[in-house]
């Protein structure tokens, strides 16, 4: 697969600020990749330099093979879907989509007839027909974004930039509208680049995931792969659903404050901040004088209360010196955790579904 | 015109919403109460007296068309009517070009809020000295001995001094185009500050150029903007006279001006018929410009 973007240690503060701080990263063609990140964590200012409203002071961006730090954002072919949609307000529907068809400098569509075709075209891709002459400020959230998204896409951009596409609408159609664009990116075949705070988002679109951490590119792999094996504490915490400890590894122990955990058959991360993470739904709660395997480790904890979401529950339990853990249990796999109030269990984890970062 | 409108919606209205709207109605009751009798009132009488009997030292109630025939017959009236109109377009006009190319800049390219309110600001500073001073203060600039021909020789691009600086219609022109440009800075920047900054944004990244994007996004956003300031330049131009009086050294005659010299010479009946003409004229120009934009739809 070619490539259609890639950036190189790109650069960019805002007073002490720094909002990217060295990217490094390239976008395969024809495929749907996510950017994951935390709000601050530069984002949108990564979009912005791609799509060329803010000019890097470092690194470069070559976009089809092409240096375009100096190129100015209408003469870039990258499309950007604004996260309140920036729709213009005193056009109807097919004017907003026409715009950038009849007003681009670069190869204007001058014939109205060609216009009119290819906005119907997109307006049936997108699911907008019969909404031709609403004014955009009549229609609803999820009927704005798809005249966002159309009107980005039927200048055939290479790349699509999605700002937060989803951030507006309710989660009902936040799920609808997440297939729907992947069925749309597939058949325009173009690269998106979906920007989320959102972990479960950024794993269900992305083809290819990338997580931002203070200005910089965490780790860039495939969903299965950020979900089991995070490269960094910090990726781990993004994802939500690890319990993680800092501490050292000391010969054969990973000393926390919250506990001594043996160490055996983990997978091991190298990184400069140490840390040990187990994943909520690898965790067993048992009695507490239950027997230990060799191959487990068990870690005394005072339980709090549980929240039940349908497929799974989800328990808190507290260490004694006060922190939190948590427990994910899938009721398809197991039954419901019965636990009493205030009463002391053992939370018990196979060595090899841990994570080492050392 | 919004009281028809607001009693008509009461009367259709169910019991328990009546209730509050008679309620709503108290509100507007001062506001009409002092327009019936300090604005129907006075223009219809103005109407009436115009239709009056003058003589050189009084004036009757008897009903003649005489003040009328004469303002529409005399070339001065005429004229004057004219030059009213004229000088009207051409500081209509000059307010916009002066005034638009600001009022963008201030909106668009001035990207912190406190400096554009201190932008702001400074087009309302001439305001804090009083109008006479304001005009007055032009004749020392003007002048034939003043500021700008004095410069203008020092500096050899001219060897005698400019006469039409002062004294003329141009005089007049400039004078106004400074005193009134404010009102048209002012409610085009705040057109202008409504409008998002990511829509230009999202014009940009679909392939436009700045004056398309000028063209299609920001003039239109923005009319409603500069419709508004064109009804306050033309209300209080259309209505001048001394300005054209201190500047002009009497050489332009507006309406307002023939207004007070008929009054100072009690001819009220022609007074009024001027007043008359100049209202009709306010009328036609404020209902023209609310055709260009439709301003319910801003609101």
């Amino acid at each position: 697969m070619s490539t259609v973007l890639s950036l190189a240690g790109v650069r960019k503060t805002y007073g002490d600020l720094n909002a990217l701080d060295g990217i490094d990263l390239s976008l395969p063609d024809d495929s749907y990749v996510s950017l994951l990140g935390p709000s601050g964590s530069g984002k949108t200012t990564l979009l912005r330099v791609i799509a060329g409203f803010e000019t890097p002071e470092a690194g470069t961006v070559s976009f089809k093979g092409e240096r375009i730090e100096s190129v100015p954002p209408h003469l870039r072919d990258i499309g950007f879907v604004f996260q309140n949609f920036a729709l213009f307000p005193h056009l109807s529907v097919e004017k907003n989509i026409a715009f950038g068809l009849e007003n681009r400098v670069v190869n204007p569509v001058t014939d109205a007839s060609v216009v009119k075709s290819r906005v119907r075209d997109i307006i049936g891709l997108v699911g907008l027909s019969g909404l031709e002459d609403r004014a955009v400020t009549q229609i609803s959230g999820g009927q704005k974004q798809r005249v966002a998204l159309a009107r980005t896409l039927v200048t055939e951009p290479s790349l699509v930039l999605l700002d937060e596409p989803l951030g507006a609408l309710d989660a009902n159609l936040r799920t609808r509208m997440l297939t729907e664009l992947r069925r749309i990116r597939e058949r325009c075949g173009v690269t998106f680049l979906h920007v989320t705070g959102s972990e479960t988002e950024a794993l269900a679109m992305g083809d290819t995931v990338l997580v931002l951490d203070q200005g910089r590119i965490a780790q860039a792999a495939d969903s299965d792969t950020i979900y089991n094996e995070p490269k960094s504490v910090a990726v781990a915490r993004f994802l939500n659903c690890y319990n993680l400890f800092s501490g050292n590894v000391s010969g054969g122990t990973f000393d926390s404050a919250d506990g001594t955990f043996p160490l055996g058959a983990e997978k091991t991360f190298p990184s400069s901040v140490p840390g040990y993470a187990i994943r909520y739904d690898r965790v067993w709660i048992r009695p507490l004088d239950a027997p230990v395997a060799a191959d487990e480790v068990a870690l005394p904890a005072t339980f709090l209360a549980d929240e039940y979401s349908g497929p799974a529950v989800n328990s808190f339990f507290q260490l004694e010196n006060g922190r939190m853990v948590e427990v994910e249990t899938h009721l398809s796999v197991a039954p419901a955790p019965e636990c009493r109030p205030h009463t002391r269990y053992a939370l018990v984890w196979k060595q090899h579904d841990a994570l080492v970062y050392a | 015109m919004s009281l028809s409108a607001t009693t008509s919606e009461t009367e259709t209205m169910t019991d328990p919403v009546r209730k509050s709207s008679t309620k709503s109605v108290w509100l507007i009751t001062p506001g009409v109460i002092w327009m019936i009798l300090f604005l129907v009132v006075p223009m219809l009488m103005m109407v009436y007296v115009s239709f009056w009997t003058q003589t050189t030292f009084k004036i009757t109630p008897d009903l003649t068309t005489k003040s009328w025939v004469t303002f529409f017959t005399s070339e001065t009236y005429l004229n004057s009517l004219w030059t009213t109109i004229r000088i009207w377009l051409i500081v209509l006009a000059a307010t916009l070009i002066v005034g638009y190319p600001a009022a963008l800049f201030v909106g668009l390219f001035v990207k912190n809020k406190t400096i554009q309110t201190a932008l702001l600001v400074l087009c309302v500073i001439p305001f804090w000295t009083s109008f006479l001073i304001r005009v007055l203060a032009w004749r020392p600039m003007l002048g034939k001995e003043g500021a700008i021909n004095l410069i203008l020789m020092k500096l050899n691009i001219i060897q005698t001094p400019i006469e039409v600086l002062l004294f003329s219609e141009l005089s007049v022109i400039i004078g106004m185009t400074q005193i009134y440009c404010v009102f048209m800075v002012g409610p085009i920047a705040f057109m202008m500050g409504r409008v998002d900054q990511s829509i230009i944004e999202a014009a940009q990244d679909l392939g436009a150029g700045f004056w398309r994007i000028f063209r299609t996004i920001i003039l239109p956003l923005t009319m409603p903007g500069v419709v508004v300031g064109a009804i306050f330049v033309s209300v209080m131009v259309l209505g001048e006279f001394a300005t054209a009086a201190a500047l002009s050294g009497r050489k332009v005659n507006l309406l307002g001006n023939i207004i007070v010299t008929q009054v100072g010479s009690l001819k009220w009946a022609f007074a009024a018929v001027v007043g008359v003409v100049l209202t009709v004229l306010m009328g036609i120009v404020v209902a023209g410009l609310l055709r260009v934009v439709d301003l319910k739809k801003e609101l």
